[in-house]
């Protein structure tokens, strides 16, 4: 039975769901549950957040399978959903950070940090490099940050980030190498401190 | 180049996206200059880092609460549907109720009323007002008009060779008749 699951590749099983198969349709949530969160998780730099973000895509895959069209591969179309929830949500606790420190008045002398969401990058390593690495993602602009993500973390090709951000390849070129450096200078800057 | 050059290129240098001579260019540059040899070595290290970052795995539930979601919003499309006819069920019924009505009323209008009604048959007053119009001369003449006038009882069987002209006066005067 899983030999056979391997040789479909994600275009017929895609198909196949779009025909009505639900059987393909949790193929499709094995092969890109995780390859999805390492992608939100390091946008987002949160993991219970970034499980949402996963299943949001995965929930818009299963009600809009129909939309999808062979014209694209389909790890660039799930890639393009995820990208776009992913960069709703960043916005949305952006906004809710800001809401959160302005409420908080002067008067109020006792605050509570909200302990940080659970981490399997903590628990797992204790490796320095990777915070600091993960510090200097965030705090890259948007355009730097996904680019970086996609083709560092995610080792996808030019053409396919050029798919999912539907911009030129020499903008990705271009953007890929500032964004490169900016996160060198950064590093350099959190190293110094 | 130079070494504002060299940063332009750095990239492609490192996904080996340069030409021969451009490569050959970079090469010349690191070695006159420390700080981008030293900066491409930099860049490299932190890169490799990068794809060997950590990765991570969603949670074991995980698939169980994405299928329990889909249930979920399945029951609540359903359920929508559901409210929205209870909602809507009163006025839904009145509407098809009055169309129903209208529905009958029609048919019984068209199919008992109409055929029965005294118009639907012709009164000689308006066969006699037709045949006051003036005629328009005949285009050609039929063998066939001859027969359709006879009421006698003798049968005229047409001669197809012989061109008759149409005798109008026969009908009139069966008009005037059952008048």
């Amino acid at each position: 039975m899983d030999r056979e699951k391997i040789k479909y590749t994600d275009e017929e099983l895609i198909k196949r769901f779009q025909q009505g198969d639900e059987r393909a349709y949790i193929e499709l949530v094995k092969r890109y549950k995780d390859r999805l969160l390492n992608f939100v998780y390091r946008y987002l730099n949160s993991f219970e957040q970034s499980e949402d973000v996963v299943q949001d895509t995965l929930m818009k895959l299963y009600t809009s399978a129909h939309m999808y069209r062979e014209i694209a591969k389909f790890s660039t179309w799930i890639f393009t959903i995820a990208a776009n929830l992913a960069k709703s949500e960043l916005r949305r606790l952006k906004r809710r950070r800001v809401i959160s420190i302005h409420s908080m008045g002067f008067d109020d002398k006792e605050y509570e940090i909200p302990s940080e969401s659970y981490d399997p990058a903590k628990e797992t390593t204790s490796n320095y490099g990777e915070k600091q690495i993960q510090q200097a993602i965030d705090t890259l602009p948007d355009q730097f940050k996904t680019v970086i993500i996609l083709r560092e973390v995610q080792q996808l090709s030019y053409e396919e980030i050029s798919q999912i951000l539907g911009i030129s390849i020499g903008t990705v070129k271009s953007r890929i190498n500032r964004g490169r450096l900016r996160l060198q200078k950064m590093l350099k800057e959190l190293k110094e401190q | 180049m130079d070494c504002y050059s060299f940063d332009r290129i750095i990239s492609d240098y490192i996904d080996a996206n340069l030409n021969v001579k451009q490569r050959q260019e970079a090469n010349e540059h690191m070695s006159v200059c420390p700080r981008c040899r030293e900066k491409l070595m930099d860049l490299e290290g932190i890169l490799t880092e990068l794809s060997s970052l950590p990765k991570c795995q969603t949670r074991s539930d995980f698939e169980s609460r994405l299928m329990d979601r889909i249930a979920h919003s399945k029951e609540q499309k359903e359920r929508r549907f559901i409210q929205v006819f209870q909602d809507y069920s009163r006025p839904i019924s009145v509407v098809a109720a009055i169309m129903l009505l209208v529905a009958t009323s029609i048919f019984v209008y068209t199919s008992v009323v109409i055929p029965n009604s005294p118009d639907s048959i012709p009164s000689a007053e308006i066969r006699s007002i037709e045949v006051n119009r003036p005629m328009p001369a005949p285009v050609a003449a039929t063998a066939v008009q001859p027969a359709l006038v006879s009421t006698n009882s003798e049968s005229v069987i047409p001669d197809s060779n012989k061109v008759e002209s149409p005798s109008y006066n026969n009908q009139i005067m069966i008009v005037n008749e059952n008048k």
